[in-house]
């Protein structure tokens, strides 16, 4: 068994696998693959909840994950926003000194999440420009128009 | 909402449905043989301080690797360890259970995440691993590591 604690070096040597095998286009199909397979539950509870379903999705991986973040929902504005000063997974690569992550790490949080949000109506906005401390934002906006 | 690291335990254990999704994707669209090579790879860079610990303290540090895991992810496991043999008893694979109470497919190659990264472990150290067990359904395992004859 790998444990899941040991799940995110997996998961970029998974990616450094793929590109050597297939180039970037493979590690895209992949993400898009990981997308429409396992995340499920985002969607539903975007679906049900509309920009609330956010926040119900975050608050529970973020948590499990010890993420170091500020998370905000404003109902009023329909915007949901993460601001992720440490995020868990590229820090604990970084902090790895005897395994070089995937190039493109964290571009997997603008495929995956993108893909499920932007086909239900809602803008994503992801800032990677701070990637290589481990920090992002995400800032996801309820476009649909509204029902009066 | 503002969480500090310190604040939570680092245990997410929806990560193995996502490595099971990863490992049937490589099935499908590469075959067999890359699941094993992608694990093998993973487990000679990633698991090499381990290695080296094998060679150097034998298989007390394998006991110690599979405690600390096991104690984490929760599973009941009972090991018997001598200078010479490891047997590791798994009553039921923590991943697959989460994966089966949470309604994840669980890879028809998720067993090569014990025989395939066990097997690349051992590489290069005085000790080898055969799985004598392990059922597909729950993953409960017999494997058994040995030293290697001379």
């Amino acid at each position: 068994m790998i444990p899941c604690t040991d799940f995110i070096p997996a998961y970029s040597e998974l990616f450094k696998c793929l590109e050597a095998r297939g180039g970037r286009e493979a590690v895209l199909d992949f993400w898009n693959y990981l997308s429409d397979n396992f995340l499920g539950n985002l969607k539903r509870l975007v679906e049900e909840h509309g920009i609330r379903g956010c926040w119900l999705y975050w608050s529970h991986t973020l948590n499990e994950e010890a993420a170091d973040f500020t998370m905000e929902l404003d109902e009023e504005a329909r915007e949901f926003r993460i601001v992720m000063h440490r995020c868990p997974s590229k820090g604990r690569l970084l902090a790895c000194e005897h395994i070089e992550p995937y190039h493109d790490y964290c571009g997997h949080c603008d495929v995956l999440y993108r893909r499920v949000l932007e086909p239900l109506g809602y803008e994503y906005a992801y800032d990677m420009s701070r990637c290589d401390e481990a920090a992002c934002s995400v800032t996801i906006r309820d476009n649909r128009k509204q029902v009066r | 909402m503002r969480r500090a690291a310190a604040d939570n335990e680092y245990l997410h254990k929806d990560f193995h449905g996502a490595l099971s999704t990863g490992i049937e994707y490589l099935h499908r669209r590469c075959g067999e043989d890359a699941v094993r090579d992608y694990l093998r790879g993973f487990a000679r860079a990633y698991y090499a301080p381990l290695s080296a610990a094998l060679r150097e303290q034998g298989l007390v540090a394998m006991k110690e690797h599979l405690e600390r895991m096991y104690q984490i992810e929760g599973g009941a496991i009972n090991l018997t360890c001598s200078s010479d043999e490891l047997l590791l008893e798994v009553e039921a694979c923590p991943a697959v259970t989460h994966m089966r109470e949470h309604g994840y497919a669980v890879a028809r190659l998720f067993s090569e995440t014990t025989r395939s990264v066990y097997e690349a472990i051992c590489e290069g150290t005085p000790f080898a691993v055969e799985v004598l067990e392990y059922d597909d359904a729950t993953g409960r395992s017999r494997v058994r590591f040995f030293r290697r004859a001379a």
